[in-house]
């Protein structure tokens, strides 16, 4: 199936067809996606998987109500039956909603440039990539026990049209490569874990990158070794740049999404315009940073993606909307809708979303807090939107002793409320980085950039075993 | 679906493979979600998609595709051929051959394809119904969902497996959001079943309030050293994170806290901990695996001694042993991986309310945050964020939140000292425990 040449008579037809006994919007989309993936543990690739999976979707809107269906024959059979089953499900509203004509295929390639298309890179040398990642893993020293070592890409092209008039193409390349190491000492095992990712094809990584990013991982687990158990309590705490953005993705950004705030479910609902934040804070979600792995030229909605200031020097600024909820809001979308495939329903959704960068340095930070922790790479972790109060796994992380980087800590975990430790960041350096992660909700999974620049919050709750 | 996943069979065979198994997969599913007594959502599914392990001389390629023209059967069979080229060989790795009768179990009830959506819908409005009627602190229930999936998955390779099964499950989900004085604190419950008449969706609503509700009021508690009762849910979550360390995979692969320790103590006494795919109430229960070996009952805990891992195809091969029939498989588009059918936590009960009047100081958790992100599984660490309910002299006293509750997993294990008489089936990981009591855990707090 060719998606960019897809017969756009039958999706206009469709489009008629789901609309026919009510609602207000209807909306194809049609997918085809090619991945392969290479796993390699133990020292042996013992996985190499790839596939295609095809499929369409159809969308139909009725007030707040969305009615849904998809098939995985992309075909007028399998789009017929779609149609007939969302406009089966919908029961009032039949106003006559005209259809726009559909124009023409609207495209933005330019937008995320791959300079070597994974497609065109035989499966040897991707293997070649995972076997020079386990031999550097092992190489950093003999403690090293177990390498996991992955590379992933996908080629996804969607087709989007809606009864608006809309009709946009959108092919997605994203390459992606992972450490997970394991180093052992006596009875300590330790963890440590890095990747590379982006909207990109192989140029994003060669075999000298892969190894780079492999001894990060293994460094990680063999520093943790050293460690001993972090101490409990509430104490000044400085958060790594990169994966500390984790941080600030769980505990804040997901309260910012639009369906969050439109059930009243996000701590920072009303609040527009309101302090969330202490006034060194502004914060963006950008789908449009070139070539990173959260980013893409279009929403899973055809909503061209942007940058969206969500708080302005301590204030709430902005929501992240799909089209329902800015259409409920009489907002304008920011290109947030997102899903993870035709068999999934599109809602609001981070793209790349962080702290912005600040003007003080990681040096100064450390050297101005007496005693505190230091949080250097985070695990992941859990929020409940409603409430703001989450916790979070310390991957890496260091106690901070006279103003200095001391002793490795392990099995901390974080625990707070997203507000109020907004309120409580006092420091901003200007070192951001930007890490790679998969973001769930709702059963669904989608790419995400997660970052930061190193930053100290004054107070919080470690909690640990010693 | 056998005469396409034979044609694919045939397919591979032309090309040269020997070794080779097919796997496919049909559904239909609906997903509903209600909001202030309207239908939000409701998604229409057919999901149909066939996937291609190659076996050749210890490694193995694997492919899928969800299209199933004749051009996107030869693509499959390339792309497995090719992967199998890549793939790095182990001894062990071979077409699993077939092994005994699948078992007895008939996951599939005819009621749930007799259901209309006007009847899902239904459930779902009684979930949210009762949920706010519940307690009148109930804000509102941000998620209310029914969601079903009705399924064949067929299976045939050249070593001679070619079986197949349907399997059904539906189930009910809320989650509440509870407010006074401004806090709010959030609960949720599920129902499972095999067809809407086994669900009770006025209990699911109540209890998610219920849960909410009473954490209502909830601050910090002190520090301390005390038990813990984990409530089902929790426990839940725990022995799903304890549950990848007792497969052989995470064994041979030096990732489980429990290698070499067969016939070793590592839970206190009284503990029974069982994977079991034959339970006709089991919400993952079928008559065999994503490899087609029979499904089973496996001992893993057995009066606080560990007994044995969790194998596939491969992991028995390279340990000498027979798979448990724990290769599980995602879908056509996964492989198949070493993970539980159902787990079963058993043992001596007492009642709940004579275990928590012996209580002179702990904290009954009902909830726990960052399980999955905050315990480590391979070294068997853990620090995770709780909810619950403090327990002095042997009375539920006050709420407490945003404290921390720490320990390793074998050292939390051995301090098993009871269990509930509450057990019930927990549907995310497909958990079967009661309440279980821990001695001397480390909460901590202010």
């Amino acid at each position: 199936m060719d998606v960019e040449s897809f017969d756009t008579a039958l999706l206009r037809t469709t489009i008629g067809r789901a609309l026919r006994r009510g609602g207000d919007f209807a909306e194809v989309f049609v997918e085809d996606r090619e991945s392969l993936g290479l796993r390699l543990e133990d020292g042996r690739i013992e996985q190499t998987s790839g596939g295609r999976e095809s499929g369409a979707a159809v969308r139909l809107l009725a007030g707040e109500r969305t009615y849904y269906a998809y098939s995985d024959a992309v075909d007028e059979a399998g789009l017929t039956a779609a149609a007939d089953a969302v406009a089966a499900a919908v029961s009032s509203g039949a106003d006559g909603v005209s259809i726009v004509d559909l124009g023409a295929v609207f495209s933005a390639p330019e937008k995320h440039p791959v300079l070597t298309p994974p497609a065109e890179v035989g499966a040897a040398d991707k293997a070649a990539l995972v076997r020079a990642g386990d031999e550097a893993a092992r190489s950093v020293s003999g403690e090293i026990v177990q390498a996991v070592i992955g590379y992933g890409d996908t080629r996804q092209r969607v087709l989007i049209a809606n009864s608006l008039g809309d009709l946009v193409y959108d092919d997605r390349t994203r390459t992606r490569f992972t450490a997970q190491v394991v180093a052992r000492r006596g009875d300590v095992i330790q963890t440590g874990h890095e990747a590379v990712g982006g909207s990109a094809g192989l140029e994003l990584v060669d075999e000298e990158g892969a190894r780079g990013v492999a001894r990060t991982a293994a460094d990680k687990a063999r520093t943790m070794l050293d460690s001993r158990p972090a101490p409990v309590g509430a104490m000044p705490v400085v958060l790594g740049n990169g994966f500390g953005g984790t941080l600030f993705h769980e505990a804040c950004g997901h309260g910012l999404e639009a369906d969050a705030v439109a059930k009243g479910a996000s701590i920072y609902a009303g609040k527009m315009g309101a302090v969330v934040a202490a006034p060194i804070v502004s914060a963006y979600d950008e789908g449009s940073i070139t070539n990173g792995w959260g980013s893409q030229a279009f929403d899973d909605e055809g909503v061209p993606t942007q940058k969206t200031l969500v708080i302005e020097e301590g204030r709430l600024a902005g929501y992240l909307y799909d089209r329902l909820r800015a259409r409920e809001a009489g907002a304008a979308p920011t290109g947030n809708g997102r899903r993870q495939s035709y068999r999934h329903i599109p809602i609001p959704r981070m793209t790349t979303t962080y702290i912005a960068p600040g003007r003080s340095t990681p040096e100064e930070i450390i050297a101005a807090t007496r005693r505190g922790f230091y949080a250097k790479s985070l695990a992941g972790g859990q929020v409940e939107p409603a409430s703001g109060n989450f916790v979070f796994g310390v991957a890496e992380g260091y106690l901070i002793e006279d103003g200095k980087i001391t002793a490795p800590l392990r099995g901390a975990t974080l625990v707070g409320n997203g507000i109020d430790i907004l309120m409580k960041i006092d420091m901003i350096a200007g070192d951001f980085e930007v890490k790679t992660g998969i973001c769930g909700k709702d059963g669904q999974g989608v790419p995400v950039g997660t970052g930061q620049a190193t930053l100290r919050i004054a107070e919080m709750t470690v909690g640990g075993t010693g | 679906m056998f005469p396409v996943l034979d044609a694919v069979l045939e397919r591979a065979r032309r090309q040269g493979a020997v070794d080779v198994e097919v796997f496919g997969e049909r559904s239909t599913s609906r997903r509903i979600k209600v909001f202030r007594q309207e239908v939000e959502q409701l998604t229409a599914a057919r999901r149909r998609g066939v996937g291609l392990r190659v076996f050749r001389d210890g490694a193995v390629g694997h492919a899928y595709t969800s299209d199933l023209s004749e051009d996107a059967l030869d693509d499959l069979v390339r792309r497995a051929l090719d992967n199998v080229a890549v793939s790095d060989a182990d001894e062990y790795m071979a077409l699993p051959r077939p092994q005994g009768e699948p078992a007895d179990v008939r996951p599939y009830d005819s009621r749930l394809a007799a259901a209309t959506d006007a009847q899902r819908i239904a459930v779902a409005l009684e979930v949210e119904a009762a949920a706010l009627a519940a307690d009148r602190r109930v804000k509102l229930v941000e998620d209310t969902l029914y969601a079903d999936g009705d399924g064949e998955v067929f299976i045939v390779s050249t070593a001679g497996v070619r079986r197949s099964y349907r399997a059904g499950q539906c189930y009910a989900f809320a989650y509440v959001l509870a407010e006074e004085g401004g806090q709010v604190e959030t609960g949720y419950s599920y129902g499972v079943g095999r067809a809407l008449e086994d669900l009770d969706p006025r209990a699911v609503g109540a209890e998610a309030a219920g849960r909410a509700a009473r954490l209502l009021g909830a601050r910090k508690c002190p520090s301390m050293r005390a038990p813990v009762i984990l409530d089902p849910f929790v426990s839940a979550a725990f022995f799903g994170v304890l549950s990848s360390a007792l497969t052989a995979d995470a064994v041979q692969k030096g990732r489980s806290l429990f290698a070499g320790r067969e016939g070793e103590r590592v839970a206190g006494d009284l503990l029974e901990l069982v994977d079991d795919g034959t339970l006709p109430d089991g919400p993952d229960s079928a008559p065999f695996d994503g490899e087609g070996v029979p499904s089973a009952r496996t001992p893993l805990i057995a009066g606080g001694v560990l007994q044995g891992f969790l194998h596939d195809t491969y992991t028995a091969r390279k340990a000498g042993l027979a798979s448990t029939g724990n290769g599980m498989r995602g879908g056509y588009s996964g492989l198949p991986r070493v993970s539980p059918s159902n787990l079963v936590v058993a043992g001596p009960t007492t009642p709940l309310d004579e275990i928590v009047a012996g209580v002179e100081k702990g904290v009954l958790v009902t909830d726990a945050v960052g399980i999955h992100s905050g315990a480590n599984p391979v070294s068997g660490e853990f620090s995770v964020g709780i909810s619950g309910i403090l327990i002095e002299d042997g009375e539920f006293t006050t709420p407490v939140r945003e404290v921390t509750l720490a320990g390793d997993i074998v050292g939390m294990l051995t301090g098993v000292r009871a269990l509930g008489d509450d057990a019930r089936w927990v549907p995310a990981g497909s958990i079967h425990t009661p309440s279980v009591v821990i001695d001397g855990m480390t909460v901590g707090g202010t």
